[in-house]
C-alpha cells in the first residue's frame, strides 16, 4: 500500500516538473525581427506577344514580383522538432497562381484548387518535387505534398504566362513580406542568426544579414533594398 | 554544308548554355522594356534529320521524295529556324505586334505585322489588321513552340500539291503528268520557270487583311477580308480579288472545342488571267473555296485534336481533255498528346490527304485518275522537357504517296526547340 502511495506521489512530481519545465520553455525570451524590404524592380507582363492570337488576351491578374520571402539560415533547434502535418494552399484564379510566393515547412501538403472557368494544368520540373497534375477543370482540386527543401517553380502547361514559387524550408522561421514590402518574424529565440531575403528578381547570392536576439529579447529591425 | 554548321553551331550552344549553368538558368520569359510595354520573345529550333534523297535503286540516281517540303523550299524535318516576336502595348486596348522568322540561316522574312485594338473596354471585341493570322482553322495558329507536340507539320498545311497560281495546265493531260510532283511543278500557261506547287493552307505565311474577333464564355466567332488566300497568301494582291473567311468556335464544357470554318477568295494570278482574256469569260472568277472542322477534347494528361478539309480550287478549261469541274483536296488529320510525367510526353498524327479525280486520253489508259497522288502520313515521337522552355524530341514518320518518283519514305528526325 505504502509502495503505491509512493509510486502515485512520485508520479505526481515527476508529471508537476514537466509541466513547470514545458512552462519555462513557452515563458523562454525570443525577439522579434521586423522591417522592409524594398524591391525596385520594374515590367510586370511575363505575357509573350501573342502574335497568333485573334483578339485581346483575356483579363488576368498579375503575380505580385515584390513579395520576398525573408528566413534564418541556421535556426533554433527547436525548430526542427516535428510538427502536425500542415495543409496550404494555392489557388488558380484569373490565370494566376494566388499567392504568387508560398514558404511552406518540409511535409506540407498545397492544395492547387482550381478557381477559374478554364482548365488549368500545374505542373514544376524542380528537382526537390517534380509534379505534373495534368488538366483539371474549375471546382476541382489536386494535392502535392512537399518534403524535400528546396525553391519549387510552379508553372501552367497551357498559360505560359502563369508561375509561382513555392519556398520549401525544414524549420519555421520565414515569412513573407506584404505588399508594403514589410515584414515580421516573431518568436525568435535569443542567439546569432544570419537573416537572408529571397526575391525571384534577385540573380545570384541573396541579401543577407547577421542578427543577434539579445538574451533579454526585444526587436530587430532589418531593412533591405533589391535593385 | 554552310546551313549545316549553322545548324550543329546553333544546338552545341544552346546545349553548353544548359551544361554551364543550372536548369533554369535560361530565359525563361519575355524580355521587358519600356515599363512592361514592349515585349520581346524568341523562338529557336534547330531539326537534326537525314538528307531527303535516296539512292539508286529507288531512283535512277539521287533524288529526294520532299514529303515534307514546305511552300520557301525547305525540309521541315531538317531545318534551323529562328523567330522573333514582339509587342508595344501601349494601352490595354491597343497594340503592335511583330515577327519575324529566318530559315536554314536565311534573311528574315516578316510573317506578322499587324496592330490590335479593342474598341470597348467591357466587351470581347477586337479588330486587327495589317499581316494577320489566319481565322481558318485551328492548327495554323499554333504551329511552332510548345504548341506543335511533333516535328512534322499536317499534310493539309504543309504538303505542296501541284497546283499553282501562276502557272495552270492547258489540259488534264497537263495536270496529270505532275502527280506527285509538288515540290517543283512546271506548266505550259503562265509563268515558263518551275517551281513548288501550295498546300491547302500554307502554315509559313500569313496573308494581309483585316480581321474582327468576338468571343463569349461558350461561344467565339472571327472573320477577315484578306488579299491572298489559303493557299496563296500575299502581301499585295495580285488578283483584284479578296477572300472572305470565318471561323466559329464552340465550347460546350470545360475542355471541348469544336470549330467550323470557311473561306472563299480569288486564287488565280490576275496576270495570268488577263492573259487568258480571249479564252475566258469577262468577269469569270477562279477562286479557292474551302470549308473546314476542328475539333479539340483534353483532360488529365491526354490531349486530342484534328481537323478535316476539303478544298477546292478552279482552273480555266483550255485545251482538250478539258479539265471539267472544279479540283478538290481533301485532309484529314488526328493527333494525340499524353504526358507521362512532368518532363516526358508521347505523341502521334494520323494523316490523309486526297484529291478528285479527272479524265486524260494520255495517262492511266483514260480511267479517271486523282489529279494529284494521294498522300498517307504517321508521325509518332516523344519529347523530354529539359526546362520549361527547352524542349529535345525525336520522331519517326512515315509517308505513303500514289504516285511521283518516291511512293514512300520514312524518315527519322530530332530536335532542340528553346524559347521565351
Amino acid at each position: 500500500m505504502k509502495l503505491t502511495h509512493a509510486f502515485t506521489i512520485l508520479s505526481c512530481a515527476v508529471l508537476l516538473l514537466g509541466s513547470m519545465q514545458r512552462e519555462q520553455r513557452s515563458r523562454a525570451v525570443t525577439g522579434t525581427i521586423r522591417g522592409r524590404v524594398d524591391v525596385r524592380i520594374s515590367g510586370t507582363s511575363e505575357l509573350r506577344p501573342d502574335v497568333a492570337a485573334l483578339g485581346m488576351h483575356a483579363a488576368h491578374d498579375r503575380p505580385d514580383r515584390r513579395r520576398s520571402v525573408v528566413y534564418l539560415e541556421t535556426a533554433p533547434r527547436a525548430a526542427f522538432d516535428p510538427s502536425e502535418e500542415q495543409h496550404a494552399r494555392m489557388d488558380q484564379r484569373h490565370e494566376n497562381f494566388v499567392p504568387h510566393v508560398l514558404p511552406i515547412v518540409a511535409g506540407t501538403t498545397v492544395d492547387f484548387p482550381n478557381d477559374d472557368s478554364t482548365y488549368h494544368s500545374v505542373f514544376s520540373l524542380s528537382k526537390p518535387r517534380p509534379f505534373n497534375l495534368g488538366r483539371y477543370a474549375a471546382g476541382r482540386s489536386k494535392s502535392v505534398r512537399f518534403d524535400e527543401p528546396g525553391i519549387i517553380r510552379v508553372f501552367c502547361d497551357i498559360h505560359s504566362h502563369m508561375n509561382a514559387f513555392i519556398l520549401v524550408f525544414t524549420h519555421r522561421y520565414f515569412t513573407v513580406t506584404d505588399e508594403d514590402g514589410r515584414y515580421r518574424l516573431g518568436n525568435v529565440p535569443a542567439g546569432s542568426y544570419t537573416l537572408t531575403v529571397w526575391n525571384e528578381t534577385v540573380r545570384g547570392d541573396p541579401p543577407r544579414r547577421a542578427i543577434a536576439i539579445a538574451p533579454e529579447g526585444g526587436d530587430i529591425d532589418a531593412d533591405f533594398t533589391i535593385r | 554544308m554552310r546551313r549545316a554548321r549553322i545548324l550543329f553551331a546553333a544546338v552545341f550552344v544552346v546545349l553548353a548554355g544548359v551544361r554551364a549553368g543550372s536548369a533554369q538558368s535560361l530565359p525563361s520569359g519575355p524580355l521587358e522594356l519600356a515599363n512592361g510595354q514592349v515585349t520581346v520573345a524568341a523562338d529557336v529550333a534547330a531539326t537534326i534529320g537525314a538528307r531527303d534523297n535516296a539512292p539508286p535503286p529507288e531512283c535512277s540516281r539521287r533524288c529526294g521524295a520532299f514529303f515534307n517540303y514546305t511552300d520557301y523550299q525547305h525540309n521541315a524535318l531538317r531545318m534551323f529556324r529562328v523567330s522573333l516576336s514582339g509587342a508595344w502595348r501601349p494601352s490595354r486596348r491597343f497594340a503592335f505586334l511583330t515577327e519575324v522568322r529566318s530559315e536554314d540561316g536565311e534573311h528574315f522574312r516578316p510573317y506578322a505585322l499587324y496592330f490590335r485594338v479593342r474598341p470597348w473596354a467591357a466587351r470581347a471585341f477586337d479588330v486587327q489588321a495589317g499581316r494577320i493570322p489566319p481565322v481558318f482553322g485551328a492548327y495554323s495558329r499554333h504551329v511552332y513552340g510548345p504548341d506543335n507536340w511533333l516535328i512534322g507539320q499536317p499534310l493539309a498545311y504543309q504538303y505542296l500539291t501541284s497546283l499553282r497560281p501562276d502557272a495552270i495546265p492547258a489540259s488534264a493531260d497537263d495536270l496529270l503528268i505532275m502527280r506527285g510532283r509538288g515540290w517543283l511543278a512546271r506548266y505550259p500557261v503562265g509563268s515558263a520557270t518551275s517551281g513548288p506547287g501550295v498546300p491547302i493552307i500554307t502554315a509559313y505565311q500569313w496573308d494581309v487583311g483585316v480581321e474582327a474577333s468576338v468571343a463569349t464564355q461558350h461561344i467565339d466567332a472571327a472573320a477577315a477580308v484578306t488579299s491572298g488566300t489559303l493557299s496563296n497568301p500575299r502581301v499585295d494582291d495580285d488578283n483584284d480579288g479578296r477572300q472572305i473567311s470565318a471561323r466559329v468556335g464552340w465550347k460546350p464544357f470545360v475542355g471541348l472545342v469544336i470549330g467550323g470554318s470557311y473561306a472563299h477568295g480569288e486564287w488565280l494570278n490576275g496576270a495570268l488571267r488577263n492573259g487568258l482574256s480571249s479564252v475566258i469569260r469577262s468577269g469569270q472568277r477562279f477562286p479557292q473555296e474551302t470549308f473546314g472542322f476542328d475539333a479539340e477534347y483534353s483532360r488529365d494528361y491526354w490531349l486530342v485534336r484534328g481537323e478535316f478539309i476539303r478544298s477546292r480550287w478552279r482552273l480555266p478549261a483550255l485545251s482538250s481533255p478539258f479539265i471539267d469541274g472544279p479540283l478538290d483536296a481533301t485532309a484529314a488529320f488526328v493527333e494525340s498528346r499524353y504526358r507521362f510525367t512532368p518532363r516526358l510526353f508521347a505523341a502521334a498524327r494520323l494523316d490523309g490527304l486526297t484529291f478528285s479525280r479527272i479524265s486524260s486520253e494520255k495517262f492511266f489508259n483514260g480511267v479517271p485518275t486523282t489529279w494529284d497522288a494521294p498522300v498517307g502520313r504517321v508521325e509518332v515521337g516523344g519529347g523530354v522537357y529539359i526546362q520549361r522552355n527547352l524542349i529535345v524530341r525525336a520522331v519517326v514518320q512515315r509517308n505513303w504517296r500514289d504516285g511521283g518518283f518516291i511512293h514512300k519514305r520514312t524518315f527519322v528526325s530530332g530536335q532542340i526547340a528553346f524559347w521565351f
